[in-house]
């Protein structure tokens, strides 16, 4: 993360000729959601629409991407920025079907930023893309604080990491549009009752959609394309 | 996040040619991912061998706030309270008509304001 910025308001009063207080009123948080803005407004510009994808690691984000790809590149040009603590094997993974695919490391921050994915925006071409699907490192928590700049966001949950995911990680599903319960292929093996985890999303967030899904077979990822209305 | 807060700060105090810093007040939203416990330990360990050491950290909590886009309620959370979920669950849903919510506060990470000591004979 770059220092958040500061904004000095006014001096509020000087006490005893010695002690001043400052009335700051800088907001860390708010300095990375003025860039998510920024990139939001550049993507806005060259009518690029941006997609996050979040979800625990493991959790089959870059299966979903990978399958995405594959069913919408003859309709747009894609693009993924895929952020992971040091490899660029995934990336690989997506450039495969086509798609250009920007790995951004992050060394050991277990979240993506608005400051990191404006500055992989600036090494695209925008003009040559329609769609950019940005996947988060894996991590149910932090990516939950911190905007990039995107038009919706994808949580993806599998019933490999257990019936309470959901409910453990309220705040990253209210941030949801569409929610996919991945790896269904395993939820007897797993005795998870998948009909439940939906439940818990829908009573957490009644405005995300949910689609249950087998992202290595490619089952279900029609109703997450339709869920965003591509 | 709180090396963010000491950096701010120790830029603030710098500006001002403070010699040391008194208190510093912060706000914390309660839907942030921040922990006090952890915000007032690393702080701690990081204003150690500056102006800022023995300063007093003064932390306000905010509760999260949302907002109704059909009743216009504007209020805490709802909280789905079935024994299944073990806690109360919050939810989007709007506890007066039942519609759906957006959150509209309790976000903040805030350096509302500090307290510098400057030197004595300093204009300002």
């Amino acid at each position: 993360m770059r220092p958040a910025v500061v904004y000095l308001k006014e001096v509020v009063k000087a006490e005893a000729g010695e002690v001043y207080d400052i009335e700051l009123e800088a907001d860390i948080l708010e300095a990375n959601r003025k860039l998510a803005k920024k990139n939001r407004e550049l993507l806005r510009k060259y009518d690029v629409k941006a997609i996050d994808v979040m979800g625990a690691t493991g959790s089959g984000k870059t299966s979903l991407i990978e399958k995405m790809v594959q069913a919408l590149i003859g309709r747009y040009r894609i693009a993924a920025f895929k952020g992971d603590l040091t490899t660029t094997i995934d990336a690989e993974r997506i450039k495969r079907h086509g798609a250009e695919a920007v790995p951004i490391t992050t060394g050991k921050e277990c979240h993506l930023d608005a400051n990191l994915v404006g500055k992989a925006l600036r090494n695209i071409d925008l003009k040559q893309i329609d769609l950019l699907f940005i996947e988060n490192v894996g991590n149910l928590i932090c990516p939950a604080e911190f905007p990039l700049g995107s038009e919706q966001r994808i949580v993806v949950v599998s019933v490999t990491e257990g019936p309470y995911m959901v409910i453990k990680h309220p705040f990253i599903f209210m941030d949801a549009d569409v929610v996919v319960i991945n790896k269904m292929d395993l939820a007897d093996a797993m005795g998870i009752d998948v009909k439940k985890l939906e439940m818990d999303v829908k009573t957490i967030n009644p405005k995300a959609s949910v689609a249950v899904t087998n992202c290595r077979s490619g089952e279900g990822v029609k109703k997450v394309i339709e869920a965003l209305g591509l | 996040m709180t090396s963010q807060i000491v950096e701010n700060v120790l830029r603030e105090a710098r500006k001002h040619n403070a010699k040391g810093v008194a208190e510093v007040h912060l706000v914390i939203g309660k839907l942030t991912f921040l922990g006090l416990e952890q915000v007032r330990f690393s702080y701690k360990v990081l204003t150690e061998g500056t102006i800022m050491e023995n300063s007093k950290l003064f932390i306000e909590t905010k509760d999260g706030v949302v907002k109704c886009g059909s009743c216009g309620y504007e209020g805490s959370f709802n909280y789905e309270d079935d024994p299944m979920y073990h806690i109360p669950l919050p939810t989007l849903k709007c506890p007066k008509c039942g519609g759906t919510v957006d959150i509209v506060g309790g976000r903040e990470c805030l350096i509302k304001n500090v307290k510098l000591i400057l030197d004595e004979g300093c204009q300002h």
